[in-house]
């Protein structure tokens, strides 16, 4: 199933959270200042549904996303007042792939853990965690995954600043 | 054995043991098996038959920093890892050298300036001995790395203890 039809049908079956979707376009020849948007077709999603989201996505007969192939995270700028969730799907079954994000305001950074739906989420979310300071609720395991556990700060937050010493070695 | 002959009939004594222990030591410099990112891959490569570090007696990489005379930093080191860095380099029995091999363990390397988690430099955590450059180095330097640290074991001595091999 192309984009369009996976679009149709989770609008169909109703699947919860589904809150819209963008394609990617060519600029307008008349505007000179529209760029167009290049990359991937996704479905945009609700952050406090997106459990429930995957897994209709996983069990409805049609789409069968049985495998999520990448979850991670976005800090798109300084001034952005959401993080992006990217998600990566994939049916095994009917060889199709289905980009989905979610917004998470930078002020309350929480969401749902997936890994009551896919247990491949659990080392992902670490990963979230640690670099973009997001609180998955649920998670079986909240602990960091590559980062020190003492580590202070989101490294890949936009506003990190990087540390002065770390356990008397100077970072200078 | 011709080369202790006349060794001890000169009465000279004292440089002769210095010559002789620092002779037994740059001859079996064995180093640990150790290695943290893409330059282990070119140790690899030393330790293997085209360029074989076995000609310079330092070809039995040990499993156990007690075994080891000569720990190769050969990668990048972070902090996660550096506290591990410093223990294995205090389980090394004396006297023990070090050295760093690649841009990133002489100073931090490509990570530098944008990486968060990277010791800018070993020489942070432990004394360092030799550095060789290079990212990677070639598997000649680190061959030529090896050979400074021959000479500068070659000048040292057990009877006035240099301050870094104490």
């Amino acid at each position: 199933m192309d984009f369009q039809g996976i679009h149709d049908r989770l609008k169909a079956i109703r699947a919860p959270g589904l809150a819209g979707a963008d394609e990617p376009r060519k600029p307008d020849p008349k505007d000179k200042k529209d760029k167009g948007r290049a990359g991937d077709s996704f479905v945009l999603v609700d952050p406090e549904r997106l459990p429930e989201f995957l897994e209709v996505c996983r069990d409805d007969e049609r789409l069968r996303f049985e495998l999520l192939v990448d979850l991670s995270a976005t800090d798109p700028s300084k001034d952005d007042p959401n993080l992006w969730i990217d998600l990566a799907l994939l049916s095994v079954k009917f060889r199709h792939r289905l980009a989905v994000k979610a917004l998470v305001p930078k002020a309350k950074p929480e969401l749902p853990s997936s890994v009551p739906v896919h247990r491949a989420a659990q080392w992902h979310e670490r990963e979230c965690a640690e670099m973009f300071g997001l609180v998955f609720r649920g998670h079986p395991d909240p602990r960091h995954i590559l980062l020190p556990d003492d580590w202070i700060g989101y490294p890949m937050r936009k506003d990190y600043e990087f540390p002065k010493e770390y356990h008397g070695i100077s970072c200078e | 054995m011709p080369i202790l002959e006349h060794s001890f009939e000169e009465n000279v004594l004292t440089t002769k043991v210095d010559w002789l222990i620092n002779w037994a030591r740059l001859s079996s410099i064995w180093p640990m098996t150790f290695g943290l990112a893409c330059c282990a891959i070119e140790m690899m490569a030393v330790g293997a038959a085209h360029h074989d570090i076995d000609r310079f007696g330092a070809g039995a990489f040990r499993a156990s920093p007690r075994q080891a005379d000569l720990m190769i930093v050969a990668g990048t080191v972070n902090f996660k890892m550096a506290e591990r860095v410093k223990r294995l380099y205090d389980q090394m029995p004396s006297p023990k050298y070090v050295i760093a091999m690649g841009a990133c363990a002489t100073g931090g390397g490509p990570y530098y300036k944008f990486g968060y988690t990277v010791v800018k430099g070993v020489d942070r955590v432990v004394p360092v001995d030799v550095y060789i450059a290079g990212c990677p180095p070639r598997p000649e330097a680190l061959l030529e790395g090896l050979m400074k640290l021959q000479e500068k074991i070659r000048r040292s001595s057990v009877i006035r203890k240099p301050a870094r091999t104490a």
